[in-house]
This record gives C-alpha cells, sequence and structure tokens, in this order.
C-alpha cells in the first residue's frame, strides 16, 4: 500500500507537532490550577479541553493543508514522490490520511492532560466525546482540502485567480441570497439543512479538485492550478444549484403564511 | 510499431513546452537504444529540465509525447518507475528522514528492493545511515540520492545533472559507480550534465539543446570524426576558400596564430594538397559544445 509509505513519509517530517501539542497541553495544564477556585475547575477545564483541542486540531489541519503539496512543489522536492512507483491516488490519500491524523492527535495531546487531571473524563459520556471527535474531523477535513487549494492557488501566481475569486465571490453571493428566502419565511432549519448541504458539496469538490491537483498537475503548478480552479467553480456552482433546488422545494411545500388583515380580529 | 522501437528505453517525439511566450521546448524528438549512455548537453535554460520533466511525465508537454520502455510515460508513469531509476538535479529526498528511513521507504515500493547491493553502495560512499538527509554534504546527497536510484536495479536511469556542485573526487565517485553498473547490468543512461569532461569517458550518443532547439543528436565517435579543429601560426593566414569544403563552424585569427573548427570531411587532405604546417587536432566534447553553441549563438544574435 503505497499510500502507507506516503503516510509515513508526511509523519517523519512533521513529528514536532505532537511534541508542540503535548507542550501546550502541559501548559494548560498549570493554567488550569492557577487562579481557579474548585467549583469552576471543571467548567474551565471542559472549556480547555474542547475549545483548545477544536483549535488546534483546525489550525494543525489548515497549516498542513497549506504546505502539504505546495511547499513541495515550490521546493522542488514533489518530485521525489513521483520518481518512484506511487499511485497519484495515494500520493494525495496519504498526504490527506496523515494530515487529518496529524491534526486529531495533535487536538487530543493537547487537551490530555486537562482531560485527564482535571477530572473532565468523568462529565464526558462517550456520545459527547464522539460527537467532539466528529466536529474535530470533519473541521479538520475541510480546513486541509480548503487550504491546498488556496495555497495552490497563491503559489502559482496565474490569471486564473481571477476565476477563483469571481467562483466565490459569486458563490458567498448566491449562498446569501438563498439563506435569505429562508430567513424571509422563518425556515431556520430549513437554512441549516442548506448550509450543511453545501458544505459537503463544496468539500467533496475541494477533495476532487485536490486529486486532480496531484493526478493532472503534477509537478506543474500552473497546470495544477487550472485544474483546481475549473473543478472548484465547477463544485461551487453545483453547490448553488442543489441549494437552489433545496430552498425551492422547502419554500413549495411549506404551508403559506397567514397574512393578517388589518382590523379582521375586531370584526368578530 | 516495430519490435525495435517498442523496446527503445527512450522515445521522444516532437515535444514542446511553452511557459507563456517562452519556448522552452521546441518539437524536440530523439531515441536512445537499449544499453547506450545518452548525454543531453546544453546551457542553462536550454530547456534541458523542462526536457527530463516531460521525461519523467512530471509535466505534460504542450505537443508531442514521451514513450519509455515502450509505454507511454504520461499514463504509465506508476507502473514505469518501477523500472526507472531516477536523479533528480536538486536533492530533493525529504530533509527530515535519514538514509536508513529512505532505503526503508524505498525498499516498500519496490519488489525487487536490493536491500544488501544498497547498504554495501552506501558504505563504500561512506554515507553516514543516521544523519537526516537535509544535514548531509551535497556529494553525499548526491551518492544518496544515486544509491536509491540504483537500489531496484532499475533497466534506465535517468539523471539530471547529478554531479552539479560535486567535488572532483565525489564527481569521479559518482562516474566509476555508474561505469560499473553499464558493465554489470549494461542499464540504459540518459543524462544531462554540464560536466562535459566527466561524461565524454562514458557516453555513447550525445544531443545539444540550445534555445529549446535541439541542435544536434549523433553517437560521440560520429561526432569526433567528423568535427576537427584546424590550427595555424602566426602571420600564416589560411584562406576561408581553403577550409570552405569541410564546412568551418568558426574561424579566429590572433597574434598566436589561427584556429578554426571544421564541421566535415578529413582536414588531413588540407594538410597534404594546400598546407604543410596546419594541424589538425581531435576535438574533446567541450570544445566541440563551445564551438556548436557559440556559432549558434552568434547566428542568433
Amino acid at each position: 500500500m503505497t499510500a502507507l509509505a506516503v503516510f509515513r513519509r508526511e509523519w517523519t517530517g512533521r513529528r514536532n507537532v505532537i511534541l508542540l501539542a503535548l507542550g501546550m497541553g502541559f501548559i494548560q495544564l498549570l493554567g488550569l490550577h492557577f487562579g481557579t477556585d474548585a467549583g469552576a475547575l471543571h467548567d474551565k477545564a471542559v472549556v480547555m479541553t474542547v475549545g483548545t483541542g477544536t483549535g488546534l486540531a483546525w489550525v494543525v489541519a489548515a497549516l498542513f493543508g497549506a504546505t502539504m503539496v505546495g511547499r513541495d512543489l515550490e521546493e522542488r522536492r514533489f518530485g521525489f514522490l513521483l520518481n518512484h512507483p506511487i499511485r497519484l491516488g495515494d500520493i494525495f490519500a496519504g498526504k490527506v490520511g496523515a494530515g487529518l491524523c496529524l491534526a486529531l492527535l495533535s487536538g487530543l495531546l493537547v487537551c490530555l492532560p486537562p482531560l485527564l487531571m482535571g477530572g473532565v473524563w468523568r462529565v464526558f459520556s462517550l456520545r459527547e466525546a464522539g460527537s467532539v471527535a466528529g466536529v474535530w474531523l470533519a473541521g479538520s477535513l475541510v480546513l486541509l482540502l480548503l487550504f491546498h487549494a488556496v495555497s495552490i492557488q497563491v503559489r502559482s501566481r496565474s490569471l486564473w485567480l481571477v476565476l477563483d475569486l469571481a467562483a466565490w465571490s459569486a458563490f458567498v453571493w448566491g449562498a446569501r441570497i438563498l439563506s435569505l428566502r429562508l430567513i424571509a419565511v422563518g425556515a431556520f432549519a430549513g437554512m441549516f439543512r442548506l448550509w450543511l448541504v453545501l458544505l459537503v458539496v463544496v468539500t467533496v469538490g475541494l477533495g476532487i479538485a485536490g486529486y486532480l491537483q496531484v493526478a493532472e498537475g503534477r509537478a506543474d503548478l500552473q497546470r495544477g492550478h487550472r485544474w483546481v480552479s475549473t473543478t472548484l467553480a465547477i463544485s461551487l456552482g453545483v453547490a448553488l444549484l442543489i441549494g437552489w433546488v433545496q430552498v425551492a422545494w422547502v419554500l413549495r411545500s411549506r404551508p403559506a403564511v397567514p397574512q393578517i388583515q388589518p382590523g379582521s380580529a375586531r370584526g368578530r | 510499431m516495430t519490435i525495435t522501437q517498442a523496446l527503445r528505453p527512450v522515445d521522444c517525439r516532437n515535444l514542446s513546452v511553452r511557459y507563456g511566450r517562452i519556448q522552452a521546448l521546441d518539437q524536440a524528438s530523439f531515441t536512445v537504444e537499449s544499453g547506450q549512455v545518452y548525454a543531453l548537453l546544453g546551457r542553462n535554460g536550454s530547456g534541458k529540465t523542462s526536457l527530463v520533466r516531460c521525461l519523467l511525465g512530471h509535466q505534460k508537454p504542450l505537443t508531442g509525447r514521451v514513450e519509455l520502455l515502450g509505454q507511454d510515460v504520461w499514463s504509465s508513469r506508476t507502473a514505469l518507475m518501477q523500472r526507472v531509476g531516477v536523479v533528480s538535479e536538486e536533492p530533493d529526498a525529504p530533509p527530515a528522514m535519514t538514509a536508513r528511513q529512505l532505503l526503508n521507504f524505498c525498499a516498500g515500493l519496490y519488489p525487487k528492493w536490493d536491500s544488501a547491493a544498497a547498504d554495501e553502495r552506501l558504505k563504500r560512499f561512506r554515507v553516514p545511515m543516521e544523519v537526516p538527509f537535509g544535514k548531509l554534504s551535497r556529494g553525499q546527497k548526491a551518492q544518496l540520492s544515486l544509491t536509491l536510484a540504483l537500489g531496484p536495479g532499475p533497466e534506465l536511469l535517468v539523471l539530471d545533472d547529478p554531479t552539479l556542485g560535486l567535488d572532483p573526487v565525489a564527481r569521479r565517485e559518482v562516474y566509476d559507480e555508474l561505469l560499473s553498473e553499464l558493465a554489470d547490468r549494461g542499464t540504459t543512461i540518459f543524462i544531462t550534465t554540464h560536466d562535459l569532461a566527466g561524461i565524454e569517458g562514458i557516453a555513447d550518443r550525445v544531443g545539444i539543446l540550445h534555445g529549446g532547439r535541439l541542435l544536434l543528436d549523433e553517437k560521440l565517435e560520429d561526432l569526433k570524426a567528423r568535427y576537427h579543429k584546424v590550427t595555424w601560426a602566426p602571420f600564416q593566414a589560411l584562406s576561408p576558400a581553403d577550409l570552405a569544403p569541410y564546412a568551418p563552424l568558426r574561424i579566429r585569427e590572433g597574434g598566436l596564430g589561427g584556429e578554426a573548427v571544421v564541421s566535415q570531411g578529413d582536414p588531413r587532405h588540407l594538410l597534404d594538397a594546400v598546407r604543410p604546417d596546419l594541424k589538425v587536432h581531435a576535438l574533446s566534447l567541450e570544445e566541440l559544445f563551445v564551438a556548436l553553441v557559440g556559432a549558434e549563438s552568434e547566428v542568433a544574435s
């Protein structure tokens, strides 16, 4: 499994992140015990555990995404992987897998000391822990893929950046219009679902764009950027289209808001 | 396609690469036969790196295609890299990985990896096993890269300026290793280099790239038979008409006499017929390169 070899290679170069997370965890522990009365200790530990863990996991994912391919290309190191019999899909999967594991492990390590020594483990149910891990994983995946795409777009310094900016602007504008239409009829649950759908479709698009950047761009940064831009623009368009269909469906299936006639109550 | 064509280790056809307005490669075509050592020469910016990137499937050319060992390199890169060893111009292994980790990394990727030979080679090169790649000297990085490239017993070696920045001893060691590889296994070698003196002893065929165009692609021995340097003493000027049948590339006259590089025929006939005082010399690869590229640059300017 050549993806595993890529995974290990990424880990070897970034082991220091783990030490950093452990160090931060112990600093947190010190912060937990200074200036905190016993009653507030639990609350503070919970906030620290969830907040810092999520923050570090997401920061590591974003930084990893921004450097996992872009930096290799800029420093002309990407050829090392291409010169060996490693499938292009495995290069991408190995890097994304390593980034996610590193992000999750960093998040876990930074909150491990307060989790264990602050007694937080007693108030967390397994389900809650699972939810937190799910949020870390989903957020890390989105940020890793997003920052990978952005790093390629920025590093290539080509005119395709204009398409990227136009596509993202159109997407934000479209999402805003759709959200406002749902807010106007008070469909807040529908709006939440709309954002979820947009996020899922855009994340899938980012994943495909990232893979195509590696598979079709290879060591050519500009060509990789073209693939990222084209795929992403299509994905954002598809996301908006699905969102538009969803909003239309919500508005159609929703009972009409009763119009209150002025003076009608008085008449009865 | 004939069987001979299908088995050619390298077959480049009409390769063109553009970066915006710059034409980096212009319809370059050449082949490398099995067991041959092909040296691609060129000045900085002549298009060598673009060509090597296309050759290894790192970059898609604007036009043309590359076949290595009978397979299209863009679509069959993964399978081909089992049979091709590569040393890049810039040592590109991850800086944090030690030689041992790199050997283990590569050993897991190739079914035919020869661990004993790789260990032995590193010992011979005196490359430390536990020092991160980023902290090795330039020579040690090149030697480790060569070891990794030779590990799977490749049928084709692609070396992009492997001796760049090496001291003479390290350079000699790299060439000795290549010679022993050639003697043992008859591996086909494609090499780009600026070290013309070093490559002269091992190259069978030479290509010269200039301004993105392949100026020349010929067997080294044919080149040496075709090109000669003619010198004459001061105040014994030689008429260009006398040299005309030999297609002179460049004629220079100065206080110490004159010299000309001729590109066809054997000017020794001149000695008997016209000027017995002339001297005819064989050209080194470096002199040949300077004469050809210099003449082309003069024409271009």
